[in-house]
C-alpha cells in the first residue's frame, strides 16, 4: 500500500463482486459517492476509519482499501489527486459512464 | 498439517532434526541442507535414511553432489509464486534420476496441484482444511499439453494424438504408466 | 485456421471450470485476495480503477467472424457496448463483474477462445504479424509454430511461475510487423539453404522502464527442436532470473547481466542435455498444425481493376484509404485491408459492438470469414479481392471504420491510460484524441507519411513509446500529467531505442511540440525520405533546437 498521506484523508476501495471504486462512510458501509465519504482530520480518526475499512476487506466485501488525501477545499468533498477522481467520476474519455453520470449510475 | 500425495508413492515418515539434536541410531531424519553440507559424514554413519530439506533459492549444482546418499527431498517455498522450485524438482528427476520422494513445503496453493506433480513432486505439506482442495485441482485437467522430462510418463497431447492410429500398444502402455512413478 | 480437436476443447473448458471453482472460494471467502490474484491474473482479470478488466487472448491475432460476433456478444451482455484491442493481440473489456467471468470465460471456450495467461509470471500470448499467411513478402506462415507454441505454454508445469510476465514474438517475413526484437523471445522464421524450416533466435528484449533491443543467440534453429529449445531457454531465465526486484526480474535483465554470449551458452548447454527426450512434437503434429494454415483457394484476378480506378478518382478518401489501408497479397488480385480503430478524435483501439459485429459480416462477405488483430491495435481482413474494395470501404466508412490513416501520423498506438488503469500515471488517449484532431486533414497526412507514434501513460510502456518514431510518455509531475517526447524508436527489424529529446509538456505543450517535429522533419527532408531515416540522418539536436529554442 502506498505511503499514508498526509492532511485529511478518506478510504478508498474496489467492490470484490464488481470490481466498482467505492468510498468508506462515517458508519462503515460503502458508498459510489465520494462527497459521502468519511475523512478523518487526526491520526486517530483516520486510524478509527482504516479499522473499519480493512474490517470490510477481511470480511470480503471490498478489496485493495487505500487511504488517499481528500480534497476538502471546494463545495464537494473529493479525492485529492488526479487518480482517485478518475475513480470518483469515471473515464474522462467517456462521459456516458460511471458516476459522473449519475451517482446511481447502473441502478 | 496434513499430507496431500500427489503420484500415489509411499510417503515417507520422518523425525524434522532440531538444530541442536544428533539423530538416534537408524532414524529417518529430515535435515536442512546447510547442516547436511556441513556434517553429511557423521549423518550418513549414523542414521537410517537421511532426507534434505532445501530452500528453493537452492541449485541443483549445490544438491547434487549428496543426490546419491540422500532418500528424499523436501522443498520449501517462501512463496507459492517463486518457481525456482519446480525447476529444481525437475532437474533432480531428469538431471540425475532422483527415485525417492521429494516433497512441497511451506507457501504452496492446492491450485498448484497439476504443476507440482508433473514437475516431480510426489506430495505437498498442507493445512487439514485445503486437503480437498488440492486432491480435486490434482484431477482437474483430463490431458496435458507437455511431456514429461521426470519418468512420470505422461506424454503431451501432441504424442497422443498421434499414437492412437500408429501404435495401440504404445497409447495403452503409457496411459497403465501414468501416474505411477516406481520410486524404488 | 487451426480448429480445436476434442483434446483442446476439454482442456480449456476445464480451465473454465477451474476458475468458476476459483471464483466461487473467493466470494465465499475460501481463498484470500493476495492467493486469488495470482489466479485471477492467469485468467486474465486485472482489478483497474473502477472496475475489473478482462483480457481476452487472440492467438498470434487470427479470428474468425463467428469468433469477432462472440466477442461483440460478450460487449454487449457483460459489458458496456465495447471492447478494447491492444497492443498485444488481446482485447480488453472494462467492466465485467467478477461472478460473471466464468460465465464469459465459458462463451469464449465455445468458440475456441480463453484468455489463459493473458496475465500473471508466465508465457503470455504468443503473439506475430497481423498480415500472416497473406501479405505478398511473407518467406513462410509463422501461425503453425505460433499454434505449436501456445499449446506447449499452456499451463506448463516448470514455467507457470516465473520471475516476471514473459511475452513470445514470431514473424516470417523480411519486414517485422511484429516487433520480434523487443520480446523476451523473437523467433523470425527461416528457411536454410537445404530448404529446411527453422527459426533465429532472437533473446532478451522488452520495454518498460529498462528498453533493451533482443540479441540474436543463434541463428538456425530446426523447427523440429523448437519446443526443446524454448524449454532450454525458459529453464535458465526460471533458475537465474531475479526474483527480488520485479523491476529487474525480466530476461532483459538476466541477459544483460551474464551477457548474450554467457546465456546462449547456457541454454546450448542445458539444451544438449534435452533435446533427444521426447519434449518436441512428433513431426506428424506439425503436419496436423500446418494443414489448418494451407493458404485459402483464392482465384487468380487482374490487379488493375477499372471500376475500382473510377471510383478512387471521383473520391479522394477512398483512394487514400486504398493507397494507405491495402497491401499487397499473394494471390494476385487481392489486397489485405487494415481496418483502422483510429478515427479521428476516437479512442485509439475501441471498437463497439456494432462495429465488431459488422466487421464479422464483412469478413463473412469478402475475406473468407477471417478477421485479425495487429499490435497496432487495428483489426485486418486478410483477403480481400480489389474488385471489392469500394462495397468494403462504404460499408466500413458508415459505421465510422473508414479512416484512409493506416501507418500514417494519426494511427496511434495508446495504451488505456489514467482513464482506466490503475498503474497508470497520466493519461494516454486524450492525447491521442487532440493529437489525431490537430492532424485531421488525410493529404496533410500523406504528404508527412509513414510516421508512427506511441504513447504510453506510465514506465510500463504497454503503448511502446520506446519504439515510437515518435514516443510520448505520461508521468505524474507533484500531482499534473507531464508527457516526455521522445524520437527516434522503432519496433521494425531496423529497432531501435527511442530517447528523450528534452524536459517535458503539458497536454497542450506535447502536441505544440509534435507539430515543431514535424515541421523540422518537412523542412529538412530529402527527396522521397521518410520521418525515420530523416531522424536518423539529422540526429536529435535540429529536432530540440526547434522545439525547445537555442539554448
Amino acid at each position: 500500500m502506498a505511503k499514508k498521506p498526509a492532511g485529511p484523508q478518506m478510504f478508498i476501495a474496489n467492490r470484490l463482486d464488481d470490481g466498482r471504486a467505492v468510498f468508506l462512510t462515517a458508519n462503515g458501509e460503502w458508498t459510489k459517492v465520494a462527497a459521502d465519504a468519511a475523512v478523518g482530520q487526526t491520526d486517530e480518526e483516520v486510524e478509527a476509519l482504516a479499522v473499519l475499512a480493512h474490517g470490510a476487506e477481511d470480511a470480503n466485501l471490498v478489496v485493495s482499501v487505500t487511504a488517499i488525501a481528500a480534497d476538502t477545499e471546494g463545495n464537494n468533498l473529493a479525492p485529492a489527486h488526479m487518480k482517485f477522481a478518475m475513480q470518483a467520476k469515471g473515464p474522462s474519455v467517456r462521459l456516458d459512464l460511471g458516476y459522473q453520470v449519475s451517482p446511481n449510475w447502473e441502478q | 498439517m496434513a499430507l496431500v500425495n500427489l503420484t500415489g508413492i509411499q510417503p515417507t515418515q520422518y523425525t524434522e532434526l532440531a538444530s541442536d539434536t544428533s539423530p538416534a541410531e537408524g532414524e529417518v531424519v529430515l535435515v536442512p541442507f546447510d547442516r547436511l553440507a556441513e556434517e553429511s559424514e557423521a549423518f550418513f554413519q549414523t542414521v537410517g535414511r537421511v532426507g534434505v530439506l532445501v530452500g528453493t533459492e537452492t541449485t541443483f549444482s549445490a544438491l547434487e553432489p549428496f543426490a546419491n546418499k540422500i532418500s528424499f527431498v523436501a522443498i520449501d517455498f517462501p512463496a507459492f509464486g517463486d518457481g525456482r522450485g519446480f525447476s529444481l524438482a525437475v532437474r533432480l528427476r531428469k538431471d540425475y534420476g532422483f527415485k525417492g520422494e521429494i516433497r512441497a513445503v511451506g507457501n504452496i496453493i492446492p491450485d498448484q496441484a497439476q504443476f507440482l506433480m508433473r514437475a516431480g513432486f510426489d506430495s505437498v505439506e498442507a493445512t487439514e482444511e485445503r486437503k480437498t482442495a488440492f486432491e480435486t485441482a490434482l484431477k482437474r485437467f483430463p490431458s496435458y499439453y507437455q511431456t514429461d522430462a521426470i519418468g512420470l510418463g505422461q506424454r503431451s497431447v501432441a504424442h497422443v494424438r498421434h499414437s492412437a492410429k500408429n501404435d495401440d500398444n504404445t497409447d495403452a502402455a503409457d496411459t497403465a504408466k501414468e501416474g505411477q512413478r516406481k520410486a524404488s | 485456421m487451426y480448429a480445436y480437436d476434442t483434446y483442446d476443447h476439454a482442456i480449456v473448458n476445464a480451465r473454465v471450470e477451474e476458475f468458476r471453482d476459483q471464483v466461487e472460494r473467493r466470494m465465499k471467502g475460501e481463498l484470500t485476495e493476495e492467493e486469488f490474484r495470482p489466479l485471477r491474473l492467469m485468467n486474465g482479470l486485472y482489478l483497474q480503477l473502477h472496475a475489473y478488466m478482462l483480457r481476452v487472448a487472440i492467438p498470434y491475432g487470427t479470428l474468425s467472424s463467428n469468433q469477432m460476433r462472440r466477442l461483440a456478444h460478450i460487449a454487449r451482455r457483460y459489458d458496456k457496448g465495447y471492447a478494447h484491442f491492444t497492443t498485444r493481440q488481446n482485447v480488453q473489456y472494462n467492466w465485467p463483474k467478477l461472478s460473471e467471468t466464468p460465465d464469459i470465460l465459458q462463451e469464449l471456450a465455445d468458440v475456441e477462445m480463453h484468455a489463459i495467461q493473458t496475465s500473471g509470471n508466465c508465457i503470455r500470448n504468443t503473439t506475430t504479424d497481423q498480415f500472416a499467411g497473406a501479405a505478398a513478402d511473407e518467406v513462410l506462415d509463422p501461425r503453425p509454430y505460433a499454434e505449436l507454441i501456445r499449446q506447449w505454454s499452456t499451463f506448463h508445469p516448470e514455467f507457470s511461475f516465473l520471475p516476471r510476465k514473459f511475452k513470445i514474438a514470431i514473424t516470417g517475413a523480411d519486414e517485422d510487423r511484429a516487433a520480434v526484437k523487443w520480446h523476451d523471445i523473437g523467433l523470425v522464421v527461416k528457411q536454410s539453404d537445404t530448404g529446411e524450416i527453422g527459426f533465429e533466435v532472437l533473446a532478451g528484449g522488452g520495454m518498460g522502464r529498462t528498453p533493451v533491443i533482443g540479441k540474436v543467440i543463434r541463428d538456425f534453429l530446426p523447427v523440429s527442436d523448437l519446443l526443446s529449445y524454448l524449454e532450454a531457454m525458459l529453464r535458465v531465465y526460471n533458475e537465474q532470473g531475479r526474483r527480488d526486484n520485479k523491476y529487474k526480474a525480466r530476461i532483459k535483465i538476466l541477459v544483460d547481466a551474464m551477457g548474450a554470449d554467457e546465456y546462449a551458452r547456457q541454454v546450448e548447454a542445458e539444451w544438449a542435455k534435452i533435446k533427444d527426450q521426447p519434449l518436441d512434437v512428433p513431426e506428424e503434429e506439425v503436419a496436423r498444425i500446418k494443414a489448418f494454415f494451407t493458404p485459402p483457394p483464392l482465384p487468380v484476378l487482374d490487379n488493375d481493376v477499372p471500376t475500382v480506378n473510377a471510383f478512387a478518382d471521383k473520391n479522394f478518401l477512398f483512394k487514400a484509404w486504398v493507397s494507405n489501408n491495402t497491401g499487397a497479397h499473394k494471390v494476385p488480385g487481392h489486397v489485405h485491408v487494415t481496418i483502422s480503430l483510429k478515427p479521428h478524435g476516437g479512442i485509439p483501439g475501441d471498437a463497439t459492438d456494432a462495429q465488431m459485429d459488422l466487421v464479422a459480416d464483412l469478413a463473412d462477405k469478402y475475406s473468407l470469414s477471417e478477421v485479425r488483430v495487429s499490435h497496432e491495435q487495428n483489426l485486418i481482413l486478410p483477403h480481400v479481392a480489389k474488385k471489392d474494395l469500394p462495397a468494403l470501404w462504404e460499408a466500413l466508412d458508415a459505421a465510422g471504420l473508414g479512416s484512409a490513416n493506416a501507418g500514417l501520423l494519426t494511427d496511434i498506438i495508446a495504451c488505456p491510460g489514467l482513464d482506466y488503469c490503475s498503474l497508470a500515471n497520466a493519461r494516454s488517449i486524450p492525447l491521442a484524441q487532440k493529437l489525431t484532431e490537430r492532424f485531421d486533414d488525410v493529404k496533410r497526412l500523406m504528404d508527412i507519411g509513414p510516421l508512427k507514434i506511441k504513447i504510453s501513460g506510465c514506465i510500463n510502456s504497454c503503448g511502446h513509446h520506446h519504439a515510437g518514431h515518435i514516443g510520448i510518455l505520461g508521468v505524474d509531475r507533484k500531482g499534473e500529467e507531464n508527457y516526455q517526447l521522445l524520437l527516434g524508436g522503432s519496433g521494425a527489424e531496423d529497432a531501435s531505442k527511442a530517447a528523450i529529446l528534452g524536459p517535458g509538456f503539458d497536454e497542450g505543450g506535447i502536441i505544440d511540440a509534435i507539430e515543431k517535429v514535424v515541421a523540422v522533419y518537412l523542412g529538412e527532408r530529402e527527396d522521397g525520405e521518410e520521418f525515420l531515416p530523416a531522424y536518423r540522418r539529422l540526429g536529435a539536436d535540429v529536432f530540440k533546437e526547434a522545439v525547445y529554442g537555442a539554448r
